[in-house]
């Protein structure tokens, strides 16, 4: 799962030359939310996210006292001048799972990821992210979850995946999670049907607790009988 | 009393899904028995199947599609697409003997030969995508009637109300862009239930926005729900709309006693469902609605929920 996979690879890019209008334009007419800056031979220098934008231009109420203008004030604004220099960027070889961290802790919408040459390659957003993640969910697939309470224990993972091959059905994903219970683990497959039935009845047999996810929910419904 | 039409094929018992398989031939046997144990044969006009002309499935499915589930039926390949749609040679045919049932019932409806109906079909249809076959659905019955209506029968707007446990990801999909076929849909929540989709943001889209409503309940929940939830869903959509002919995908698969679902409904609230649509469709339809099967899966349950289903269509 490495980042070049998921990352958007046509990148919208200007330079920084660019006056911030045609920049806040390029942005609405691409739906997107950061510009990387690069120089003409691709190298990046630095990003320009739609709040670097927002902060450097007028009030939009203060547009409307004298549009023309502010409008010719701000085509002498360059992007060089609001942008942020060297952002932080990572490599196509990073994996999702560092791109997430990575983006977790810098808190940052993007990263631009760069060649050793530093040349631009692509941008991985959040929205990437998120796109990777519900495909590696599979929830775009029909089918559905099941929840099952498990000891920590090597091997239940084994049991469970067989006991539910045997029915011959495909899994869309399996999640691992803690549980607030000590010493037992949630296990999430998401399988690929709807004949859960079955399945559910023999998991019970072999001793499974099958999670109600709504048993707390429903608890926390206002009631009105 | 109301002229209530009631489709049934023996040769609909012929489509096999193997042993332990939920939509078996004595889901429908069920429904037969249910009708014919309360003595509502003789009162309703029996309707025969009959093979559907392949154009009316065209205007839904693709035709690579329809030639490829032909096919595998034909080379004896045991199921299509996903391992639960389980099949045997006779699958193919009995889909279009439903499609083509479904059409006749449509048209009787529109000659004004009866005054609604009930299909009782196998296999269901509300899954079953323009291209791919799903949730033990092959051939769309429900959007195949909706485009037969608008270009045989001239029927501008069709409301298409789906009470099956489980989204109709196929009729919604069918016609998602298209305002003049309205689709409804009240079932488990898609991060419960298969097939995970039907979520309340799925409104339509493009010029179809608006024309698409779903309405997911939580696990757990029942009558009380589904009653407070029709009422402000379903109702503002169709008086809104004006549906000129309505077409129910019915599944009873939302019941307490069905283990397809963590929905909780009383056999009565099928009724109390029933008796709505049929409101709707005197108010805005000329009564003219046809219920197709869907789900429903207890074996014990599902004779007296037909009876009572079909009850209420014959009840003026």
């Amino acid at each position: 799962m490495f980042i070049d996979r998921s990352m958007t690879k046509r990148v919208v890019t200007i330079g920084k030359e660019t006056n911030i209008l045609e920049a806040r334009d390029l942005m609405k007419e691409n739906r997107i939310r950061h510009l990387p800056v690069v120089e003409p031979d691709g190298k990046l220098i630095g990003i320009v996210t739609d709040r670097d934008i927002r902060s450097a231009m007028p009030s939009t109420l203060q547009d409307e006292l004298n549009c023309e203008a502010v409008d010719d004030k701000l085509r002498q604004v360059t992007v060089g001048r609001f942008m942020t220099p060297d952002p932080i960027t990572i490599r196509p070889t990073y994996t999702i799972q560092d791109a997430l961290l990575l983006i977790q802790d810098k808190k940052v919408g993007a990263f631009p990821v760069v060649d050793e040459a530093g040349k631009l390659k692509g941008i991985i957003s959040v929205r990437d992210l998120i796109r990777a993640f519900i495909n590696v969910l599979n929830i775009g697939e029909p089918g559905m979850l099941l929840g099952i309470l498990v000891e920590d224990k090597v091997g239940q993972l084994k049991r469970i995946v067989d006991a539910i091959t045997e029915e011959k059905v495909s899994f869309g994903s399996v999640l691992v999670s803690r549980h607030w219970e000590e010493g037992k683990r949630a296990v999430f497959p998401y399988l690929l049907t709807n004949n859960i039935a079955p399945i559910k009845k023999k998991l019970r047999d072999m001793g499974y607790t099958i999670l109600d996810p709504m048993e707390w929910y429903l608890d926390q419904l206002p009631r009105h009988e | 009393m109301r002229r209530t039409g009631f489709l049934y094929d023996e040769r609909y018992l012929l489509h096999c899904t193997g042993s332990c398989h939920p939509e078996s031939p004595e889901r429908l046997k069920a429904a037969y028995k249910g009708i014919e144990d309360a003595g509502l044969l003789p009162k309703l006009t029996r309707i025969d199947a009959v093979p559907a002309q392949q154009r009316w499935i065209e205007k839904v499915h693709h035709i690579n599609y329809i030639l490829r589930f032909e096919e595998a039926c034909l080379l004896g390949m045991d199921e299509l697409d996903y391992p639960d749609n389980q099949m045997c040679r006779e699958t193919y045919d009995t889909a279009m003997l439903a499609v083509g049932g479904i059409l006749e019932t449509v048209k009787m409806v529109m000659e004004d030969k009866i005054d609604n109906a009930f299909c009782a079909v196998r296999p269901p249809g509300h899954h079953a995508e323009v291209n791919k076959a799903m949730g033990f659905c092959y051939f769309n019955n429900v959007a195949i009637a909706a485009r037969y209506l608008q270009e045989e029968w001239g029927i501008e707007r069709v409301g298409i109300v789906d009470f099956d446990v489980h989204h109709g990801n196929g009729t919604q999909h069918i016609f998602e862009y298209d305002p003049t076929v309205y689709y409804y849909s009240i079932h488990e929540h898609p991060s419960f239930a298969f097939p995970g989709t039907g979520r309340e943001f799925e409104k339509g889209a493009d010029a179809g926005q608006g024309y698409t409503l779903n309405t997911p309940v939580l696990p757990g929940q029942g009558d009380r729900e589904y009653l407070d939830l029709i009422k402000r869903d379903l109702l503002p959509a169709f008086e809104f709309f004006q549906p000129e002919f309505i077409l129910a995908s019915t599944g009873f698969d939302a019941h307490a006693e069905d283990d397809m679902s963590d929905i909780k409904l009383s056999t009565e609230m099928f009724t109390w469902i029933m008796k709505i649509l049929m409101g709707l469709a005197d108010t805005y339809a000329h009564g003219r609605i046809v219920s197709v099967l869907e789900g429903g899966y207890s074996i014990q349950r599902l004779p007296e929920l037909i009876k009572n289903h079909v009850e209420v269509m014959m009840t003026p």
